[in-house]
């Protein structure tokens, strides 16, 4: 059995996806980051061969998320690509009319425009992580519900509740005094799931075209209160494909099976066998000029494997060089 | 007198060369690196910009190695940058230098007139002909300085070997700072010029032309915009740019003097969307959106993080007519790139794509 693996590793959670010869999805996992991308990656390796035969023929591994290139490093990636491409790769695969998606990650969120399948125009939030999964985690925790009760709360709302959205320091404030003051926690809930989608359109959303289909992606994807204020807000069908959360992988596997079919070399993939070893990560100062930059590197037994961070090419390696 | 000064790209070494043509002691600050930030972050108000801190943190270092008089950009009604000087003085005075003087310098407030006038109190009243003279050597350095980066930004673009430029550029800026005379800078400048020139060069590259526009420090000073510049060249964009030291100072110190408006056709372009100046470069980045949408494949836009006319202007572009794809990219304090890696690649990326689509139509 021939199969095309994409990694994802984000910044809360890492994905992986398995797609066949026919870009079937066979075989996924989602797991929690936990600030540790590599132990993540290992450990999704291991649990995707084990939902694999044994025959298996990995033709082509890419990486995508905001660890790419140190996971495209561990694994041997042929292909490392940004989430936004990857995204919309996958969305365009079983939604080809999308002009809209909405993408809301752990700590990024993302809009991309399309029309007539091509990327035309995209956005990102900016310096602050407002609005993300972290800080929805975050207030589920706070008011100690987990985030499936945090969702099926929100839709039993009766009342919104007004939450000011423009910074989660605020909201959360305002959230603490509403509760204070006697609000229903369903209401208050909703209220903020009303106050993110808000701020998002406000900030991400800023001058973007958005028309239907829309598809909404990524982990906060599966917060059916979110779900509904978009749907408020926008006044528009909201599309939540299954495996959403497993979307910028599902894409990138696309991407390294054209890669594979385009440039046929073989694969770079390391094997599964490196799901077992350590690998050791460190970084260090460079005092070679005033930059100061820091330099981390990835090594294996003591070889190292690849460094980055410098603003000059004096660390930089890459396991091909 | 020791004097000091903040730094933005590569502008020390037109200063450091006119200063010690007239035996003024120039005290040169390490480059912005991570600790300037955070010296700079510490000490500011935090709801200012990157540029403020940057710079403050860059006095704070030249203070430390004995300078006592700085010189900060300045000037009235541009933005908040007009009281920086003066709070940066503040700022210094509470950190216990009592005797620090940051003196504001404003090329088109102060004129060229009024600019040899304070260089001529700073170099202890040295004769006219020696000032005239050092300021000669600063603009040539400062114009060969510039001319050489125009061609690194296409090179960059296209070099079979990446990273080939950069290091005949780092040599090329050392020896700019080195030589002494007008006969070895015209070396100098033609010389690396030709080199940069024969560097191998991918055949089947077709760089995209991406402009890049915004507020003034953060457009060039690649520490704080995370060297936005070299990242593209390293995906094969050829980055254009209209903001040079170079030009701006030869319009802003002569010929604006002579009624000749360099931005005239900017302002115009942006006239149906923004009527007047807001301040910073606001008026600036909307007209050079309009003006290059069609020279361009895309625009990336700089923007300090709670710049006004910036965020105007950023708020401004996605309705314009003339439309071709703005990356607005916000430069704060944030020292890792990943963040802007991915959101360069994703722009590139885009670009791609809609050249190839509208290539396909054509045919």
């Amino acid at each position: 059995m021939k199969v095309y693996l994409g990694v994802d590793v984000g910044s809360v959670t890492t994905k992986i996806a398995g797609l066949d010869e026919n870009d079937e999805l066979v075989t996924h996992t989602y797991l929690p980051t936990q600030g540790k991308p590599i132990e993540m990656t290992q450990l999704g390796l291991k649990q995707i061969k084990q939902q694999l035969p044994e025959d298996v023929d990995i033709c082509g591994v890419a990486t995508t998320g905001s660890a790419r290139y140190l996971a495209g490093v561990i694994i041997g990636a042929d292909l490392v690509k940004n989430e936004i491409t990857s995204h919309a790769v996958a969305t365009l695969q079983y939604t080809p009319q999308v002009q809209t998606i909405i993408e809301i990650g752990g700590q990024d969120s993302k809009i991309i425009i399309i029309r007539d399948g091509i990327i035309t125009d995209f956005g990102m939030n900016t310096v602050c992580a407002a609005g993300t999964g972290s800080f929805l985690d975050h207030q589920a925790a706070r008011l100690d519900m987990n985030i499936e009760e945090f969702s099926q709360r929100a839709l039993d709302s009766s009342t919104s509740v007004r939450i000011a959205g423009r910074c989660t320091v605020f909201a959360e404030s305002d959230m603490i005094h509403k509760q204070q003051m006697g609000h229903r926690i369903e209401d208050i809930v909703y209220g903020l799931c009303q106050a993110l989608v808000r701020n998002y359109l406000n900030n991400v959303g800023l001058g973007k075209d958005i028309k239907p289909p829309i598809v909404f992606q990524g982990g906060v994807a599966f917060n059916q209160g979110i779900v509904k204020a978009l749907q408020e807000e926008l006044d528009a069908e909201i599309i939540v494909l299954p495996h959403h959360e497993v979307m910028g992988a599902i894409g990138v596997a696309l991407l390294a099976h054209e890669e594979m079919v385009n440039n046929n070399n073989g694969s770079k993939f390391r094997g599964f066998g490196i799901s077992e070893v350590k690998y050791h990560t460190s970084s260090f100062e460079c005092k070679a000029c005033p930059n100061q930059c820091e330099i981390a590197q990835l090594s294996l037994d003591g070889q190292v494997l690849a460094r980055w961070g410098g603003r000059c090419d004096r660390w930089e390696r890459s396991p091909s060089s | 007198m020791r004097i000091g000064m903040p730094h933005m790209g590569n502008t020390y070494i037109p200063f450091k060369a006119l200063f010690q043509r007239l035996n003024v002691d120039f005290v040169l600050s390490p480059i912005s690196n991570r600790r300037t930030l955070s010296l700079g972050v510490r000490h500011s108000p935090e709801g200012l910009c990157i540029p403020f801190k940057l710079t403050l943190g860059n006095l704070i270092e030249a203070t430390e190695l004995g300078a006592d008089t700085l010189l900060m950009p300045s000037g009235y009604g541009i933005c908040r940058l007009g009281y920086y000087a003066m709070t940066q003085e503040q700022i210094l005075h509470d950190l216990g230098y009592n005797n620090i003087k940051v003196i504001g310098v404003g090329f088109s407030e102060h004129k060229l007139f009024g600019l040899l006038k304070i260089i001529k109190q700073l170099s202890n009243n040295a004769p006219w002909i020696r000032i005239i003279s050092a300021f000669r050597i600063g603009l040539t350095k400062l114009n060969a300085l510039d001319k050489i980066e125009r061609v690194v930004q296409k090179i960059r673009a296209v070099e079979l070997v990446k990273g080939t430029a950069n290091k005949l550029y780092a040599k090329a800026v050392k020896a700019i700072d080195e030589a002494d005379d007008y006969n070895t800078l015209k070396k100098v400048e033609t010389g690396y010029i030709n080199q940069l020139k024969q560097i191998d060069k991918n055949p089947q590259a077709q760089p995209l032309i991406v402009g890049i526009t915004g507020e003034f420090y953060v457009l060039l000073e690649p520490f704080s915009n995370l060297d936005v510049e070299n990242e593209l060249g390293k995906l094969g964009v050829e980055v254009r740019r209209r903001l040079f030291i170079s030009g701006w100072t030869k319009f802003s110190l002569f010929l604006n003097s002579l009624g000749i408006n360099e931005m005239a056709k900017i302002h115009k372009a942006a006239l149906p969307y923004l009527k007047r100046d807001i301040g910073g470069d606001g008026w600036e980045s909307v007209g050079e959106k309009v003006l290059h949408a069609k020279e361009y494949d895309g625009l990336i836009h700089l923007a300090p993080f709670t710049c006004m006319p910036e965020i105007v202007a950023q708020n401004i572009m996605p309705s314009t007519k003339e439309n071709i794809p703005v990356l607005t990219i916000l430069c704060d304090e944030q020292t890792t790139k990943t963040g802007m890696l991915t959101r360069l690649e994703a722009f590139v990326d885009l670009l791609e794509r809609k050249r190839r689509a509208r290539h396909n139509n054509r045919y």
